[in-house]
């Protein structure tokens, strides 16, 4: 048996079908495209459900989404917008409940972790590199937005700020794709590890059973406790890298929109 | 596993086309209605909350003129008491003041009638007593005196008590 093979199959993308192929380029309809999808019908029905619960069960639904839906705003995304927190909280909402709908979703057995994939998560961070760019753009306009990626009130020095300040403009510019790469790069491997090793307790089965079936029942219970309690950590984890994220792209795009 | 890390640009535009949309999609169908509802229920509470600041002011207010009405009312009432203890009391010396003069006045009264009685007594004493000095002198002279004489020895005698009556 081939532990690889057994993460490849779980872990990783397979496509059923392209759609379309140029060059490099492939657009198909894939094993985690789809679990997207579903997740995202998901989340519209239950989301919008909660929007009209009005008695019973609806309202008891309501009243928990709302509970994190006032967190978001009170917490996360006010703190960091004020005012203009309205226009900003659909965009956030969303990313939270998005992702942690994919996070949760990815540890219902036989499901797949499109968070797991590090493409899907860099094209979430590449939409907060987006939106970090077009609120500032929209607030300051495109060069004073760019000329606020380094901090003003620098001293003069006649030989020295020449060289440093597009060297400054270099720095912040890596600065602010390596935040995105970080967004991307912690939510991926949070939820990738957890599924490795949750997977790999439970292969830890079948390596010992190959010194006997014995041995690898008598570890299977170890193992799936094991694999059990990574689990419960995954449901915190899922919650916690969903708030991290959400939280760090409000910090970026309010350093965008605040720059002082 | 390299597949992991090949780049897969497909994914990426699903993947950001899917938020996207399930960002239009939410707002229109979640957030949209769900934050206009706690809009609306946070202003109502708001509203609440402002009307019953108000209401409790309200009261606090009147609690605030009431008291001081009830303050005003007694310091009325205490001078209302004090000036009728006053007023008692100037009546209460006037009274006596009257009564004192009447018992004066009454007991002058009976004094002088006393003294006018006592006088007149006196005359009709010395009356009685010389009508029976007559009386007993005429016994012992009757016969001897002529009723002329009688009259002017009668006349004189009495003269002489009055003189008397007069002296003393």
């Amino acid at each position: 048996m081939n532990f690889e093979e057994i993460l490849a199959h779980h872990l990783l993308d397979h496509v059923y079908f392209p759609l379309f192929t140029k060059g490099g380029f492939t657009l198909a309809v894939s094993k985690h495209s789809v679990t997207m999808w579903v997740v995202a019908v998901l989340l519209v029905l239950a989301l919008s459900a909660a929007a009209r619960g009005r008695a019973g069960a609806g309202l008891l639904w309501r009243t928990a989404i709302e509970a994190i839906v006032l967190y978001v705003r009170d917490y996360i995304v006010a703190p960091v917008f004020g005012r203009d927190s309205e226009a900003y909280l659909p965009y956030f909402l969303t990313l939270f409940f998005f992702i942690l709908g994919c996070n949760l979703w990815g540890l219902l057995p036989g499901a797949s972790a499109v968070t797991g994939n590090v493409w899907v998560t860099a094209a979430l961070a590449l939409s907060t590199f987006g939106l970090i760019n077009l609120a500032g753009i929209s607030k300051f306009g495109l060069a004073a937005h760019f000329k606020h990626l380094v901090p003003g009130g620098l001293p003069w020095i006649w030989w020295l700020s020449p060289l440093l300040i597009p060297l400054l403009y270099v720095i912040e510019l890596i600065g602010l794709c390596a935040k995105c790469v970080a967004l991307c790069i912690r939510l991926f491997a949070n939820i990738f590890s957890g599924h490795v090793v949750s997977l790999a307790f439970l292969c830890m089965i079948f390596v010992f059973a190959q010194f006997g079936r014995a041995v690898g029942l008598a570890v299977s219970p170890a193992a799936i406790g094991l694999a059990l309690f990574v689990g419960a950590l995954d449901l915190l984890v899922a919650l916690i890298q969903a708030y991290i994220f959400t939280l760090l792209t409000a910090v970026f795009v309010g350093m965008a929109v605040h720059p002082h | 596993m390299d597949k992991l890390v090949t780049p897969d640009p497909g994914l990426m535009l699903w993947t950001i086309v899917t938020f996207l949309a399930l960002v239009a999609l939410l707002k229109r169908f979640a957030w949209g209605p769900l934050l206009t509802a706690i809009a609306e229920r946070e202003a109502r509470l708001r509203a609440e909350g402002a009307a019953a600041q108000k209401a409790r002011d309200e009261a606090e207010r009147i609690k605030n003129e009431l008291s001081t009405q009830l303050a005003e009312a007694q310091a009325r009432r205490q001078e209302v008491l004090d000036r009728a203890a006053k007023d008692g009391e100037a009546v209460l010396a006037q009274f006596k003041a009257a009564a004192e003069e009447e018992t004066r006045r009454l007991r002058e009264k009976t004094a002088a009638e006393l003294g006018r009685e006592k006088d007149r007594l006196v005359v009709e004493l010395r009356r009685e007593v010389a009508d029976l000095s007559v009386a007993a002198a005429e016994r012992l002279l009757r016969r001897s005196v002529d009723p002329g004489v009688e009259k002017a020895v009668l006349d004189e005698f009495l003269k002489d008590i009055e003189r008397g009556g007069r002296r003393q």
